[in-house]
């Protein structure tokens, strides 16, 4: 009789947890577990003052190029993507910021992008963490389909709503798409429920934890760390970092292959720049004026 | 059931007659049942060893990274952190290539913290489509330094030296080159990568004796638990560690030690079994077990090709 309480008891509390956001990645989905949003305490470490974040979204990749939505699907990136990259490399230099430790995905876009940065900064020795939760959001059922098919299917309002919300999923992957985590060994370790897609705001709930589980220790220890990763895991990061709102957020542009410094104190506040573009206050390296016209789209692009 | 004890039975003490004895001792067993299959599996070891189905246990790769900017201008390089020439990049995609071809796949890389065998492996995994494996870089894998003689030209250091003296430093087994001072560019201390590396464990010169006791320490410490927890390991490093490495494998002695050429970016495999014993395959290059990928007369022409440096 006890036991099947307890049963009933588990297959509530898990139906809860799972019928708020039941094609999402709860904790719970995790094997070996997500701790929530806490931050594991940094043991017998005095936090060493200020230290450096820098954070840098990876160039132009080849479904970028093919008007694809991307999300997990692995494509490297293209000419152009290497290219714009390799600037960064050479803008760190300029600043005299040398990273001790570097954190990326699984997806080679943003390994790639972290490989021209540090062959170009002499630091391909340090240690490297590739982890999925820094991965790009996923993006359903909408991987691989073309964005101008999809607005002529949906309708360009409706793609907006997926592109752009919050916390609106677009349609989810099934169980038997290849684009189906469950169907990649990377993820072979990791659960994932029949039909999967995310948001900004579940993109949010799996990269908050690993920033502060696994990178802000790096931080306290006084190291510069880096992290390369993608549009919507780095809207997660400097959504924490900065404060701004859902609103805003999921319009903000942050501009591919230019490094974006933080300076953090011992509490990991930000330590605002006097160069940060609102509404963050991290600096982006390099030439301030290309900067803004990066972030308003405005630079000069050939049409393909 | 009878019928197959009796069956297992004869067999297992026909063969026990005949094959060599194990040098691990049999751990104890409580049934009669096991014992048997103890003797079965030590049987199929000793019995199967041209044949690797049965015995094998885990593949271990190796790779010597290419060609470097340094063993182009023929200097020597030791811990000096230059990159792969064009050739060496060519030759790592080449190696990756044939990992690609014959469907290896890894679920950890090593290598050291030398640039040269960074982008070797890098190179390597993305032709593997690997490159969301984790990498671990560690100092013990990097090739034995070269004391005071790194950045000196081969060939000036032989007209200089003697080609006696040269050659006794280049392959003797324990004999290291003259140490580097501390106030020297090249020494290890000042350089932030080896920031937590003791300084007694800092080399100011090795020799492939001491450079194969250093790296042993992460072999036994670090390798072989990996190893034996299942996972694929592919291993890019240098002349001189994965000479010792092979020694370690193979049992090869100090004097052949020395002469042995691991020609660069051709993926050496290894088939262990369960004891981390190599079992040698049928295209093994004596005096290793392992086999190259690739075509094999070029393999051949390739472990000649590196005696010629100093002539």
């Amino acid at each position: 009789m006890k036991s099947y309480l307890k049963a009933c008891l588990f297959l509530s509390l898990s139906t809860l947890t799972l019928a708020t956001r039941p094609w999402g990645m709860t904790a719970l989905n995790v094997r070996g577990g997500g701790s929530g949003i806490q931050e594991k305490e940094v043991k017998d470490e005095k936090v060493k003052g200020p230290c450096t974040l820098i954070l840098i979204r990876h160039g132009e990749s080849e479904w970028n190029v093919s008007n694809k939505f991307t999300g997990w699907y692995d494509c490297p990136l293209s000419e152009k993507g290497i290219s714009e990259v390799k600037q960064a490399g050479l803008l760190l230099n300029e600043a005299g910021i040398k990273p001790d430790i570097a954190h990326t995905s699984y997806l080679q876009r943003a390994i790639k992008t972290l490989q021209l940065v540090q062959e170009e900064t002499g630091t391909m020795w340090i240690p490297t963490s590739k982890a999925w939760q820094l991965n790009e959001r996923h993006y359903g059922g909408l991987t691989g389909m073309d964005k101008v098919e999809t607005v002529e299917k949906h309708g360009a309002e409706q793609v907006l709503i997926w592109r752009r919300s919050y916390d609106i999923p677009p349609p989810p992957v099934l169980a038997d798409s290849p684009f189906h985590p469950k169907n990649d060994p990377r993820y072979a370790h990791l659960e994932f429920p029949e039909e999967f897609t995310e948001t900004l705001a579940t993109t949010l709930d799996r990269v908050l934890p690993y920033f502060l589980n696994n990178i802000v220790p790096d931080l306290k220890r006084g190291k510069t760390v880096i992290v390369a990763a993608h549009g919507n895991s780095l809207r997660a990061l400097v959504k924490h970092l900065d404060g701004v709102d859902e609103d805003t957020i999921v319009n903000l542009n942050i501009p591919t292959g230019i490094p974006l410094v933080y300076h953090l104190d011992e509490n990991m506040n930000v330590i605002p720049s006097d160069n940060g573009i609102a509404p963050l206050r991290g600096e982006y390296l390099g030439n301030q004026e290309e900067v803004r016209a990066r972030i308003e789209g405005v630079q000069n692009q050939t049409k393909k | 059931m009878f019928l197959l004890k009796y069956l297992l039975t004869s067999f297992a003490v026909a063969n026990a007659f005949m094959s060599t004895p194990s040098q691990k001792t049999l751990t104890p067993s409580r049934t009669f049942g096991s014992q048997i299959e103890q003797r079965i599996s030590q049987v199929r070891k000793h019995a199967t060893r041209a044949s690797t189905s049965l015995a094998m246990k885990y593949t271990l790769v190796l790779v010597r990274h290419g060609e470097s900017t340094w063993n182009k201008a023929n200097l020597f390089t030791g811990w000096a952190d230059v990159p792969l020439s064009e050739k060496g990049v060519e030759e790592a995609t080449a190696g990756g290539k044939l990992l690609a071809e014959e469907g290896f796949t890894f679920d950890v890389a090593y290598t050291s913290t030398l640039k040269r065998a960074i982008k070797t492996l890098w190179i390597i995994l993305e032709e593997m489509d690997l490159m969301y494996i984790p990498i671990v870089n560690t100092w013990r894998l990097n090739e034995r330094h070269y004391g005071a003689l790194q950045g000196l030209n081969k060939q000036e250091t032989v007209d200089k030296y003697g080609k006696e003296q040269v050659l006794i430093w280049r392959r003797s087994y324990d004999i290291p080159p003259p140490e580097l001072e501390k106030d020297n560019e090249h020494y290890p201390g000042k350089d932030p990568r080896y920031a937590d590396v003791a300084e007694e464990d800092l080399p100011l010169a090795e020799s492939l004796k001491l450079t194969e006791d250093r790296f042993m320490v992460d072999w036994e410490k670090t390798l072989v638990p990996e190893i034996k927890s299942g996972k694929k390991i592919l291993i890019a490093a240098h002349g001189n560690t994965l000479r010792a490495l092979v020694k370690h494998l193979d049992g090869i002695s100090e004097d052949d030690i020395t002469g042995l050429n691991i020609p660069t970016g051709i993926p050496l495999v290894y088939e262990l079994d369960e004891d981390l014993q190599p079992i040698p395959h049928s295209d093994a290059i004596a005096p290793l077990s392992g086999r190259y990928l690739g075509n094999q007369e070029e393999v051949k022409a390739r472990i000649g090709a590196v005696v010629a440096q100093t002539k």
